[in-house]
């Protein structure tokens, strides 16, 4: 009923997040959902599934944001999280190179699991630390472009380049998905993206960026 | 009637038993059958089946069957079960719809609450909704039990997942659903979900034809080896000791055990969900702050190990399999099922490196060669045992506190019975106080003295004493009225006043002012006399009474006092022996009532006080009747009181005599013991009043 009122659609999407661990996953998703930085002042008991409504170009999406386990001992699980995303944000720490060679080690995996179905980006956390940093932008950028996957530079701490950081990722699922739904013209994708959710009716913003924050 | 039915009723032995005779029982569901015989029966009839319709494709047919008999062969025991199932819709495949509805009701004991839900739910979006959607369930679950038997778990999971996909089509594009919310249309999918899969659980969950069961075998047994592995080793920051955390745990495992009972998929889902909130709960109380998948997914694989729920890997993949796709891979529920779906794939792929730990040291924990014996593991004994012995110590402090509790109030009990002992003591002390002894001929003779009296003015108030003085061998018939009197004189003058004279002194003034006065020690030298030397025949004719003892006398008495209805008698009686002095024997019955008083009154005065009396030892050699004589002395004081307070009135005013005023204890009977001999004498009168009011009354 109120899903095609101005010609946009709803999307759900879910992103995964990726990464070693410490290296900011969790702050990040923490600073977008709801904009604090300091555990002390966040209201969510659970950080690792969590959900975003925004509104893109009058589509509705509504991102689902799934934090995974770091620990290199659980990262034979990453199939099973990682499995039908639309996304993946693969966050390194720039001041570890460590977790640089972690992300190119996961960009492997998934375009070797789902192709060129998920839309990635290779984040590098904690910009505010430029002193110690140890993976040059150039380098991950490069990298980056090699691979097809969108670079941002973040600092959860300072609230740098995470909402951006977000947004493109959403533009580029969005982007694919809309692509894909013309190939497949009005067949039903596998995992059922189109399922039709309401959102809310908040007013519509005209400009490109999120209004639906809880 | 009785006869009629039953018959219809009896069943006869050999009716239970085996149609082919084997001499087990059959039963009903399997044809008749034993069970064994059942099988064969079926097989045979399936090898039939299977060549006769699957004639023209006959390799591959025979290839099929031999493969669905192996499959049987493999689960035998669970495909008993399942076999009437597969029979009915198979064999009956012609028949259609009926058939299968009522099958799909009858193996859905579940349907219709599900229905009454769904009424309730959803029943304002009209008939219409209603309709297809029941019309919709029954496609899916009979489509599903038709493939029941030739197609994989898989392939019946795509098979659901498409009847999923397109009941959703039909909830967004068709006209029956127009109205219908897209909130409500959600609901609808999903309760499209429980409904068919509450109905197919018992085909879908965990089937034959899979290997289900082996993997949960497999992986519990994973679970028990590795029942070793802590919190510490998962790097998990669980703090046992705390209470709330381990509560908290327990509540999370119970969560997680507890999805093995629910039956459609999404249940399931909702118990691994409450499961992994309990688990976030925890994570919140060990460390505070934002719960991220870090320290999740560690804890929750702890929560499994711990857990070891039954049949994990069957409820995963049914869960898998038929719960709606879109469904699982999104929201908080298809979050923490794949965390749990994680968990469980970790603990299967467990080795010691993904625990931080040396090799040699795994293989001897998986081995059993060493047991936990960390420090932590054993504070996690020493915890728990803790935590039993605070639950035991608590309960025994209840139990003491009921214990002390009881001893109280047994206390209090105790207390309560020994001072109403003592309040029973006291009043009766206090009512023997305040109710001095009475002689009790003295009612009896009563009317008749004051009557006397009356009738005879000429015996004085003080006369009788010089009388007595005077005279020993004075009449006895005589002697009892004077004596009377005289005691009745003695008493008042005693002192009315003196309401509570002692047992003793009651009696002892009757019997110590005459002797003061000279009169008396002849009177009592006279009865104790009576025994020993021979007196006059008066005397003569009551000495039988005495020397029959005490207690004789004592039993006339209660016969006498009891049996009022004769007092009149008695009265006319004692009128006529004072008209007929002779008649010696007459006396005798209400002698006791005159002189037995005296004589009893002989034995109390040593028992009770000790005045000294002289006539005391030779009364008391008859020891074995005390008891007798201070028991029914007691009551002759209290008779005595009475009376001696109906004589008070007398010396005053001389009204009739039987009106107590004062004590109520005994007024009721004082007043009633004389009327009654005033009703004796017309009975007949009382009762036609009785009887008139009576008749009034029913009138």
């Amino acid at each position: 009923m109120a899903s095609a009122t101005n010609g946009g659609e709803s999307y759900n999407f879910k992103v995964v997040l990726l990464g070693e661990g410490c290296v900011g996953k969790t702050s990040l998703v923490l600073r977008y959902v709801e904009d604090k930085f300091n555990s002390k002042h966040i209201s969510t008991i659970q950080a690792s599934f969590l959900n975003k409504k925004i509104n893109l170009d009058g589509n509705r999406v509504n991102l689902a944001i799934w934090d995974t386990a770091g620990q290199e001992k659980f990262h034979a699980l990453g199939p099973i999280y990682y499995r039908s995303s639309n996304g993946a944000v693969l966050v390194y720490d720039i001041t570890d190179e460590d977790s640089f060679q972690k992300v190119k080690s996961w960009v492997k995996e998934l375009r070797k699991m789902l192709g060129v179905d998920i839309s990635l980006v290779i984040v590098g956390n904690k910009s505010d630390l430029e002193k110690d940093r140890h993976v040059t932008l150039e380098e991950a950028k490069e990298y980056a472009e090699k691979v097809k996957a969108l670079h941002f530079q973040t600092s959860a701490k300072l609230n740098e380049g995470v909402e951006d950081m977000f947004l493109a990722l959403t533009q580029k699922m969005l982007d694919d998905a809309k692509k894909k739904k013309a190939q497949e013209n009005l067949l039903i994708g596998q995992n059922s993206q189109r399922t039709v959710t309401v959102v809310d009716d908040e007013a519509e913003t005209t400009k490109r960026g999120c209004c639906g924050s809880n | 009637m009785y006869a009629t039915k039953q018959p219809s009723l009896r069943i006869k032995q050999a009716d239970l038993k085996c149609k082919n005779g084997c001499g087990y029982f059959g039963n009903a569901d399997w044809e008749g059958y034993c069970s064994k015989c059942y099988r064969n029966h079926m097989d045979k009839e399936r090898q039939r089946k299977s060549n006769q319709s699957q004639h023209g494709d006959h390799s591959k047919a025979t290839s099929f069957s031999k493969f669905e008999e192996k499959k049987r062969q493999q689960s035998d025991k669970k495909t008993k079960y399942f076999l009437p199932v597969f029979r009915k819709p198979s064999s009956l495949k012609e028949t259609g719809r009926p058939e299968k509805y009522i099958d799909i009701r009858q193996m859905n004991p579940d349907a219709d609450k599900l229905l009454a839900e769904f009424i309730s739910a959803y029943g304002e979006w009209g008939e219409a909704v209603r309709k297809d959607f029941l019309k919709c369930v029954h496609s899916f679950t009979s489509k599903i039990i038709h493939e029941l038997d030739f197609k994989s778990a898989d392939e019946l999971a795509d098979i659901a997942q498409n009847y999923y996909n397109s009941y959703n089509n039909r909830l967004n594009n068709n006209t029956v659903y127009q109205n219908v919310t897209p909130d409500v249309r959600d609901k609808l999918l999903d309760f499209f979900e429980r409904y068919s899969m509450v109905g197919l659980y018992t085909f879908l969950f965990c089937p034959p034809s899979t290997n289900d069961e082996d993997k949960d075998l497999s992986i519990q047994d994973r679970i028990r080896k590795l029942s070793w592995v802590n919190a510490h080793h998962l790097d998990c920051c669980i703090s046992e000791t705390s209470i709330e955390v381990r509560d908290l745990v327990y509540t999370a495992i119970n969560d997680l055990l507890g999805m093995d009972s629910m039956k459609a998929p999404q249940e399931k889902l909702a118990c691994v969900v409450r499961c992994c909130r309990s688990v976030v709960e925890v994570l919140q109380h060990c460390q505070g702050g934002p719960v991220s998948a870090d320290e999740f997914l560690p804890a929750l694989i702890f929560i499994v190990l711990k857990a070891n729920p039954a049949r994990l890997k069957s409820n995963m993949l049914y869960v898998t399999r038929f719960c709606y796709g879109a469904r699982l891979m999104q929201g908080e529920a298809g979050y923490y099922f794949t965390n749990l779906c994680c968990a469980v794939s970790f603990i299967e792929n467990l080795t010691a490196e993904s625990l931080n730990m040396a090799q040699q040291e795994f293989e001897a924990y998986m081995s059993g060669e060493v047991t936990c014996v960390s420090a932590w593991e054993s504070a996690l004994v020493a915890c728990e045992g803790m935590h039993q012995l605070c639950e035991h110590l608590s309960l025994l402090k209840g139990l003491s506190e009921r214990m002390s509790a009881v001893k109280d109030d047994t206390q209090k009990l105790k207390d309560d019975m020994r001072k109403l002992k003592e309040e029973i003591n006291d009043e009766v002390t206090s009512v023997l106080e305040r109710t001095p002894l009475v002689i009790k001929p003295r009612k009896t003779i009563f009317p008749l003295t004051m009557e006397f009296l009356k009738s005879l003015p000429p015996l004085p108030e003080k006369p009788p004493i010089p009388d007595k003085g005077k005279e020993v061998e004075i009449n006895q018939d005589v002697d009892t009225a004077p004596k009377f009197y005289q005691q009745n004189i003695t008493l008042t003058q005693m002192g009315l006043s003196d309401n509570k004279p002692k047992l003793q002194l009651d009696i002892t003034p009757c019997v110590n002012l005459p002797s003061a006065s000279v009169v008396k020690p002849s009177l009592s030298t006279d009865f104790l006399s009576v025994p020993s030397p021979a007196a006059d025949k008066s005397i003569e004719s009551i000495t039988p009474d005495d020397n029959s003892y005490l207690g004789l006398s004592k039993i006339n008495y209660d016969i006498d006092f009891s049996d009022i209805s004769a007092e009149n008698s008695i009265i006319e009686d004692l009128g006529e022996s004072r008209r007929s002095p002779t008649m010696s024997f007459t006396p005798d019955p209400f002698s006791p009532m005159g002189t037995g008083c005296p004589i009893m009154q002989s034995p109390l005065v040593p028992s009770a006080a000790e005045m000294p009396r002289v006539e005391v030892p030779p009364v008391r050699k008859n020891d074995f009747v005390l008891p007798f004589l201070e028991e029914i002395e007691k009551e002759d004081t209290k008779k005595e009181t009475l009376l001696d307070k109906v004589e008070e009135t007398p010396t005053i005013c001389l009204p009739p005599p039987i009106k107590p005023t004062e004590y109520t204890g005994f007024s009721k009977q004082g007043s009633r013991i004389p009327s009654i001999p005033c009703n004796t004498g017309d009975v007949s009168s009382l009762n036609l009043q009785q009887s008139a009011g009576s008749s009034k009354d029913t009138n």
